[in-house]
């Protein structure tokens, strides 16, 4: 006791990161709380406004809650912005940001954090999917689609169908020929009359009358390769991630198989609902019903613990000279994969007390981003010069 | 400049959006209300009615309110478009509950719909039903639920599982059984579509209820991997608990081990960092792993709050899993095929599947298994930044309870530039936790690289975190030691330039990282603290330099060079005292004053000296507590201060002068006492949980079920019903109605409180005990007595075609079988028919004034709306009371307000009664009232007036007498139900015992021995007619083969609503043995089905 008293500071070292869980949901409808899970999705601008809202329940969210949130991410900035799972006075807010849009869920109950923010991702992809990308204006000028396709995504709280493949069924994507059908009608329906096959069969994810004159399959390999590197140059993590797109279009209900010559290599697997487990567990080998057009089939991840396996080096160069500082980054191909790499692009961010820069480069573009630019002006300046060394070969 | 130019590409861009913009909805959006909506709602094109439509969602999503629309949108719900209607339901959905009288408008064209032969037009119109949320309909939609839950639709099913929940919201206690009912039906449906949202419904509508699982476990268990990912969430989740709940923890588990851990501290062969953690004596780091892990598994079964509320520290661990036990897996089949059915979705696509199949595994796998979570774990950082911090915040707990899980795979938790603030300070204490020798020094040199990034709180993070890292392995202590100090010299230089707040902060944490690790082991580090103290004149930070001045104190006589140089620090510190903030003020009293009543003999008079001169700056402080402080240091070392002053002092005493040598002895020398270990107070709830990100228990939040709380003979019991069915299931049945035989003795014998209430909770716990395939059998039933009465309804026409003239003046119909029967008279059982007495005002309350009252099968000549009530007034006081009057609450407010029919409106609530003058003491009156009630469920308010008091009272309805009987005979009857199928039937089953003490009763007076079908007959026709206002139209008895087989024992009642003069008929069905309980089977037929509906739940009520 005494030592505390002598010395305050003691007893608050280390404590730093520890986010402390004092805040206490006070529940405006205690009694008349429910069971169910997500109860309402709102749709928000970038510029905070509410344009979509879908009560999922009996039990209204009132809009303040959004006025709320933005308050608090005026207030809180960008860290609030990236939290996913966020305590508000009446309810649990789930947020996903995707293009500028706020999705934002609210519950008041305990449920998985992860189902309702993996929900909310499925609900952006589907979104962006239908309306060929994200923003204000196509969510707006889609609103009755969007409406549609929330209300049969998720029923009372629970995910009720999410399958991209039958929600094009049940509920047509707008495209030109609509759009023109409609204006010259005044009449478009875009919600089927039929309940898609594929709801009742075993198969959840495949319509089972398709019909083409060609069968093909087409299957692509996207890698992405995530690596850190120290001020030394020296790799000290790389991992890469795969994903096995699939586009297919084949007649009737075909079984495929898929086998890869090394599978030892993925240090892990994640994969579409129609893969079947059991052949992968005992052959690794992807045993599967295609749905029908483009799908993400698996996706892998595995370690590269070699430096000499990264095809591109990156070397940063900072030179200092009283007010200005020069950095360069020299950007190249180690070793000749033996395929062209283009489209390099190299993004980094400057410290917050550069006034003003210029930068070049001897190829390509460069190009400042808004948010990038410093806004902070101090008593000495800072040139920098960027020189951007990149190479197509 | 040239502003047309800017004008053009504002129009350019203006006109480019519109050509984009065409076709869509845009215009609707933008400008709903900018043409009139009524008349479009009303048209008779399609395409009107949508562009309405549209525009009322538009003002939806924008926040407004147009519920005033509402009726005019009803009426568009019966077209025929699918568009129309699905625009509808989203309107309907979203203010159905603000608008519940025109809401019902709509029930019908939903009843039409859910005939439809188009699967997605029964399922959206079932979807909508549930989704309004209505008391009135919600029996209604519970048929419907049912009738849906065994469509040949696999959509039309889920459907119906989604909708349980919407009902189970509506909290009506007399549909939950045939709710669970239905669940229980539904997980055992062939597609496991249906199954997961039959899950999801089980997890919020009985999730406590595992006698539904056990039954199935194995099938949903292995149907798993096929069930839709959302499903799988939950699924998992339930089969988890169940799993706990009937077998408990298992042996080999984590969590087991994690708990036997500290009783046998020898066992550490799995961690590599606490095996080379070389410290001898106390291993704070081990010790502090066992307890942290043994409170998580304890946190996961009591839930955090009930553990960490519990008084002592020492109580929590001996308070060990006193009643848990555990079984092994390797040979519990149930645990076995859990974990073997939830391994293959570590590679699901759905992060949230592979997090919960993750925590199953973390709970129940053998821990030499266990690692194989940890790969789809690190996975899941990949899939988006939400999902990224939530899966961290579970990470984290697994990592610290078991570091080594994730020690060699550190490199995962390296900070991307990418990441939230968030996320790295998540990842920085997991790589604090999961630090090993072999990997120490990678973290480090990305931690150095961390102090550097440009956000400086997350520096400051990075420095602790080094600090902690050494904490955890000592023999990195020198290793960090040196970079924080280069830190601090590093910093000191620029800290002129860059004094902001964030550098600053990254100085004292970097200064109390490094105390953290002198602390550990002082003299070992002297060095250290000289380097520091060096550096003080350059530190400008008033913190840092505060626990630096702090550290020379504590650390004195450390070493070597410490105590030499003392003197001069100290003539330092006194010396820049005046300049200091209050902060380093403060440190500099508490050092100079450790110093001088540690010194012996030696610069005794310097340090004197510097001590005064600090105080007496101390005294004429500005800052009251640096004031305080210096006074209270004078006192407490006057004797140490030399004896110059001394006289001044009040305190001179010897003794207190002795007091205060040891208090100052106590307060600066007391080192040595080993800091028991703090009680780890982490709050860890369930992995995957939302209460575990938001660290605090979200409401609905349970922790797992208490091992093994479920009862063997539970088990056994449903694992007999699974191989053969309808055998068990009997027995079962028979033993709950045993159990329940006092309850129901209460209900029947009618007592004068609120038995309507009594009665039905009796009801449900009857019903939720043996449960599932009643609805089966009750389904069975009428087809089954259906067939019987077809063999005798021609015996019956033949044997009483010739009374059937007289029929209508008697209500009794006589067996010919049984000819002793045929002399209970129509006014033998009017007499025994004793309508319940329900209270209105009980005399506690109401001044010693009883108003009880009792429904009349009289009908009354006012209106048909209108009720019939006898209410006897008692005077229970001791003085007269006068001027009795009952009147409605509100009498002011018309009665309209609630009515659908216009034509009810000239009827009020109540019929105003008589005014009672006067009431003697124990003097009682009785008075027929009339009474309107607005809704068949809901009590009608009123208000008793007397001695010029008011007393609001409640008459609760009773549907029971809302019909008026309907004489007719048995010909009418079948041809009236006849026309009365489908939608308009609806069947309950229940359990009837009202017969069991009446035969009892008989053997015990052997005077006469009645028949015991009579007696059976008689019973339930007492109970139907004391409870309800029928016309018992015929009794059939069944062919017995047995003297006592009282299946297909049949009783015909005819009633019609007092409102609208609808018949509505009522066929009871019974099936068992006369001795015993018998399963009874009621159905009603009528064609306003949401009254048949309740009423048959009356019916239900009070025959079970």
């Amino acid at each position: 006791q005494t030592k505390l008293l002598l010395f305050p500071l003691s007893s608050s070292c280390s404590a730093s990161f520890h986010s402390s869980g004092e805040t206490q949901i006070v529940s405006e409808q205690a009694i008349q709380r429910e069971e169910t899970m997500l109860q309402c999705i709102f749709l928000l601008s970038d510029s905070g406004e509410v344009m979509l809202e879908k009560q999922l329940t009996g039990n209204r969210v009132d809009r303040s809650i959004c006025v709320w949130f933005w308050d608090q991410l005026l207030s809180h900035g960008d860290s609030f912005k990236q939290q996913p799972v966020i305590a508000s006075p009446t309810h649990y807010l789930f947020q996903v940001v995707r293009e500028g849009i706020t999705f934002l869920a609210c519950t008041q109950v305990e449920m998985p954090p992860l189902m309702a923010i993996e929900f909310l991702c499925r609900v952006a992809d589907v979104l962006s999917d239908y309306l060929e990308g994200l923003n204000e204006d196509v969510i707006k000028d889609n609103f009755i689609i969007v409406y549609e396709l929330l209300d049969e995504m998720m029923d009372n709280g629970h995910p009720l169908t999410t399958e991209p493949n039958i929600l094009r069924e049940m509920i047509a994507p707008p495209n030109i020929v609509s759009k023109m059908l409609s204006v010259v009608t005044g009449n478009s329906s875009n919600v089927s009359e039929t309940l898609p096959g594929a709801t009742s069969s075993c198969v959840p994810w495949r319509t089972t009358d398709i019909k083409y004159a060609n069968n093909e399959v087409y299957v692509d390999l996207v890698e992405e390769m995530d690596a850190i590197i120290n001020r030394d140059g020296i790799l000290v993590k790389c991992e890469v991630f795969g994903e096995v797109q699939v586009n297919s279009h084949i007649t009737g209900v075909p079984d495929l198989a898929l086998s890869f010559v090394n599978p030892s290599v993925l240090d892990d697997v994640r994969f579409h609902p129609c893969v079947r487990y059991r052949p992968w567990e005992s052959y690794q080998i992807l045993s599967f019903v295609p749905p029908d057009g483009q799908f993400k089939l698996m996706s892998y991840r595995f370690r590269v613990r070699k430096l000499k396996s990264i095809p591109l080096y990156v070397k940063p160069q900072i030179t200092s000279d009283g007010g200005s500082s020069r950095i360069s980054v020299m950007v190249g191909i180690r070793n000749d994969p033996g395929k062209a790499i283009d489209s390099i692009s190299v993004q980094f961010q400057l410290p917050s007390c550069v006034s003003s820069t210029d930068l070049t480069a001897n190829h390509g573009v460069v190009n400042v981003l808004s948010n990038k630019v410093p806004t902070y002006v101090r008593s000495y300046e800072v040139v920098l010069k960027l020189i951007l060394l990149s190479y197509c070969v | 400049m040239f502003p047309q130019f800017g004008a053009t590409a504002d129009t350019l861009s203006k006109a480019s959006t519109i050509m984009f913009r065409i076709g869509t909805d845009a215009h609707l959006y933008d400008d709903p209300e900018d043409v009139n909506i009524a008349p479009l709602l009303d048209s008779k094109f399609d395409s009107e009615k949508c562009e309405a439509l549209k525009r009322l969602l538009a003002l939806i999503a924008q926040g407004f309110d147009v519920s005033n629309f509402f009726p005019q949108v009803v009426k568009n719900v019966a077209s025929h478009s699918l568009e129309v209607k699905k625009l509808v339901y989203l309107y309907l959905l979203h203010y159905a509950q603000k608008r519940p009288n025109e809401a019902l408008l709509s029930i019908n064209s939903f009843q039409k719909d859910l005939g439809d032969t188009n699967p997605l037009v029964r399922a959206w119109a079932l979807r909508t039903m549930a989704g309004i949320r209505l008391h009135a309909i919600a029996p209604l939609v519970l048929v419907a639920v049912g009738k849906c839950a065994r469509d040949p639709s696999v959509y039309v099913r889920k459907c119906a599982a989604t909708a349980l929940p919407k009902l189970h919201d509506l909290r009506l206690e007399e549909l939950s059984s045939t709710i669970e009912e239905i669940v229980g039906t539904l997980l055992t449906d062939n597609s496991p579509a249906v199954v997961g949202a039959a899950a999801a419904a089980f997890s919020s509508v009985c999730p406590n209820n595992y006698s539904l699982i056990g039954k199935n476990y194995k099938r949903l268990c292995t149907i798993l991997p096929d069930v839709e990912e959302w499903g799988q969430i939950v699924l998992i989740g339930i089969l988890l608990r169940y799993a706990i709940a009937r077998h408990g923890l298992v042996r080999e588990s984590m969590m087991f081990h994690l708990h036997s851990k500290e009783h046998s501290s020898s066992e550490n062969d799995d961690s590599d960092v606490h095996s080379t953690v070389g410290k001898v004596g106390i291993d704070p780091s081990k010790k502090y792993d066992s307890e942290l892990a043994s409170m998580i598994s304890r946190c996961y079964i009591e839930g955090p709050d009930d553990y960490l509320s519990r008084s002592s520290y020492s109580n929590r661990v001996s308070l060990a899993f006193s009643g848990a036990k555990f079984t092994s897996c390797k040979n519990n089949e149930d645990v076995k095929i859990l974990l073997q059915c939830t391994s293959p979705l570590f590679w699901s696509n759905n992060s949230a599947v592979v997090l919960a199949a993750a925590g199953v595994h973390w709970i129940m796998a053998p821990r030499d298994n266990i690692q194989r979570i940890v790969k789809p774990l690190l996975f899941l950082l990949r899939s988006s930044r939400s999902s990224n911090y939530v899966v961290l915040c579970n990470i984290q707990v697994f990592a610290k309870a078991t570091p080594y899980l994730f020690a060699s795979h550190f490199e995962n938790f390296f900070i991307l530039s990418t990441d939230s603030y968030q996320t790295k300070a998540l990842k920085l204490e997991i790589l604090c936790t999961i630090s090993t020798d072999s990997s120490i020094a990678s973290i480090l040199k990305e931690f150095q690289d961390y102090i550097r990034d440009p956000d400086r709180k997350f520096a400051a993070d990075a420095v602790a975190a080094v600090g902690l890292c050494a904490l955890q392995l000592p023999k990195m202590a020198s290793t960090c030691l040196e970079g924080l100090l280069a830190l601090t010299r590093q910093d000191s230089f620029t800290s002129d330039v860059r004094t902001s707040e964030e550098e600053a902060g990254v100085l004292v944490q970097a200064i109390m990282s490094i105390k953290m690790i002198i602390k550990q082991d002082p003299p070992s580090h002297e060095k250290v603290i000289v380097q520091l103290v060096r550096n003080l004149d350059s530190i400008k930070v008033p913190a840092a330099r505060a626990i630096i001045i702090w550290m020379v104190g504590e650390y004195s006589k450390v070493g070597e060079i410490i105590p030499k140089m003392l003197l001069t620090v100290l003539k330092y510190i006194a010396w820049s005292f005046a300049s200091e903030s209050s902060e380093t003020k403060l440190q500099t009293l508490n050092t100079v004053a450790k110093v001088l009543s540690n010194s012996r003999g030696e610069n005794l008079e310097t340090l004197q000296k510097i001590a005064r001169y600090v105080l007496e700056l101390a005294e004429c402080d500005m800052n009251y507590v640096v004031r305080g402080r210096g006074c209270f240091f004078r006192k407490l070392l006057s004797c140490h201060l030399g004896s110059k002053k001394l006289e001044d002092e009040v305190i001179t005493s010897p003794e207190n002068e002795g007091l205060l040598n040891v208090l100052s002895e106590h307060m600066f020398h007391e080192q040595a006492i080993q800091q028991s270990p703090v009680p780890i107070n982490y709050r860890v709830y369930l992995p995957g949980s939302l209460s575990q990100i938001v660290l605090h228990a979200a409401p609905g939040y349970e922790p797992l079920p208490k091992p093994c709380t479920i009862l063997h003979d539970a088990d056994t019991e449903a694992d007999v019903s699974e191989q053969d069915g309808s055998g068990s299931f009997t027995g079962s049945l028979d033993e709950g109605s045993g159990s329940y035989n006092g309850s129901d003795h209460s209900v029947t014998s009618g007592g004068n409180t609120e038995s309507g209430e009594s009665g039905s909770s009796n009801e449900d716990e009857n019903i939720q005990d043996p449960l599932i395939q009643i609805s089966d059998e009750s389904h069975l039933l009428p087809a089954a007595s259906a067939d019987l009465e077809e063999l005798m309804s021609k015996r019956d026409l033949e044997t009483w075609l010739d009374d059937q003239p007289s029929l209508p003046n008697s209500s009794i119909h006589k067996e010919s079988k049984v000819p002793r029967s045929a002399r209970i008279s129509i006014k033998d059982i009017e007499k025994r028919v004793r309508p319940k007495t329900y209270e209105l005002l009980d005399p506690a309350n109401g001044n010693g004034m009883k108003v009880d009252y009792t429904f009349s099968s009289d009908v009354s000549n006012i209106s048909p709306h209108v009720v019939t009530i006898q209410a006897t007034f008692k005077n229970c006081s001791i003085e007269t009371i006068s001027n009795i009057v009952l009147k409605h609450e509100d009498s002011t407010t018309k009665p309209s307000d609630c009515s659908e029919s216009s034509s009810q409106d000239d009827v009020p609530a109540l019929v105003p009664m008589q005014e009672i003058t006067s009431l003697e003491p124990g003097q009682a009156t009785t008075e027929t009232i009339h009474v309107r009630f607005h809704h068949h469920l809901l009590p009608l308010k009123l208000v008793i007036y007397f001695n010029g008091k008011s007393f609001p009272v409640k008459l609760r309805p009773d549907i029971g007498y809302f019909v008026k009987p309907l004489p007719m005979d048995v010909e009418v009857f079948r041809d009236k139900e006849s026309h009365l199928p489908g939608m308009f039937e609806c069947t309950r089953s229940c359990i009837f015992k009202g017969h069991v003490d009446d035969l009892n009763k008989e053997k015990g007076d052997h005077t006469f021995s009645k028949d015991k079908f009579l007696v059976v007959c008689e019973s339930i026709a007492l109970t139907m007619l004391s409870n309800a206002n029928l016309f018992l139209v015929s009794v059939d008895m069944p062919i017995a083969a047995k003297h006592d087989d009282a299946s297909g024992l049949c009783l015909r009642f005819s009633s019609e609503i007092l409102s609208n003069s609808v018949p509505c008929l009522i066929t009871v069905t019974a099936e068992g043995i006369c001795s015993e309980p018998l399963n009874v089977a009621v159905k009603v037929n009528c064609e306003e089905t949401v009254f048949g509906l309740n009423l048959l739940n009356r019916i239900v009520n009070f025959l079970s």
